[in-house]
């Protein structure tokens, strides 16, 4: 029988390890005494951190992710074409446009960016309950800068 | 010969659609809104009645194609999974609850040796009467 090698090439020889794990034991080492009892510095028990390991799904729920059915065209429905819409339109630089309800300022303002290229300074909106109760009313505030309005019908 | 309307086309036809690539219809999607979104602005503001008629046309349009993607997109999932051993949720066969809970074909055939043994060397035999004379 070979003397037990502790090259890594050679795997240690089972006879050579089993006789070192009883030296071990006898002699008490550190790495097997017994572990001393814990310390508790609170009154209080916690439950303790175990190991949380990340989803790593084996298939995916639902095949492809849905798709955004809430798009600039869906955000912006149509102007409004009112007297005081008009008016707004004239008088304080706005334009006025009923809008999906589930949009919020900020898409607004990057849908109405995106459609008609227009950088809107503010955004202000309102539900509209009276006559059309899934609808929104929100106009929008647009800066002055090119002097350019965009009007979208005829005054009445 | 389909004689064209000016501008866009006169109608659209599904069979050509499938023909087309994701992106193609993509962008048929995005030229389509743009449209009706047009002749929502034109319905506001007083529109000739050959716009307003359209409205309903485009739409129709804009759902063949969201249709028509939706379709290829499912059957190249379907491709994609084919060799896999765990389908999504929605790839599966939906049928019912119910029987989506029952035992396979397979599951329910299988019989313990004991009972082959015994359809084997006892199988269920038929008499007949032979008349008497």
């Amino acid at each position: 029988m070979a003397p037990p090698a502790k090259a890594t090439t050679k795997k240690p020889d089972p006879k050579a390890r089993a006789l070192k794990a009883a030296k071990a034991v006898k002699s008490g080492a550190s790495t097997l005494k017994k572990k001393t009892k814990k310390i508790r510095t609170s009154v209080t028990f916690h439950r303790p951190k175990t190991l949380t390991k990340e989803r790593n799904p084996k298939y995916p729920r639902i095949s492809a992710p849905p798709r955004n059915k809430l798009d600039h065209y869906q955000i912006l429905k149509y102007p409004l074409t009112t007297e005081s819409a008009m008016k707004k339109i004239e008088d304080n630089n706005t334009l006025v446009f009923i809008v999906d309800l589930r949009a919020d300022k900020k898409k607004i303002k990057a849908a109405v960016k995106k459609m008609y290229d227009i950088q809107a300074k503010k955004v202000n909106t309102l539900i509209r309950v009276r006559v059309y109760p899934n609808q929104t009313q929100r106009s929008l505030k647009a800066p002055q800068e090119n002097g350019g309005y965009v009007c979208w019908g005829q005054i009445n | 010969m389909v004689c064209r309307t000016s501008g866009k086309d006169a109608r659209i036809k599904v069979h050509e659609l499938r023909t087309k690539t994701k992106t193609e219809l993509l962008n048929q999607l995005k030229e389509l809104k743009a449209e009706l979104a047009l002749l929502r602005v034109a319905k506001v503001t007083g529109g000739a009645p050959n716009k307003l008629s359209k409205i309903k046309v485009v739409r129709l349009s804009i759902a063949q194609v969201l249709t028509v993607i939706s379709q290829k997109q499912k059957a190249a999932l379907r491709d994609a999974y084919q060799k896999k051993k765990f389908l999504p949720l929605d790839l599966r066969p939906k049928k019912t609850r119910a029987i989506r809970r029952r035992l396979t074909k397979h599951q329910a055939s299988l019989k313990t040796e004991r009972e082959i043994k015994r359809e084997k060397y006892f199988p269920q035999r038929k008499y007949a009467i032979k008349r008497f004379k």
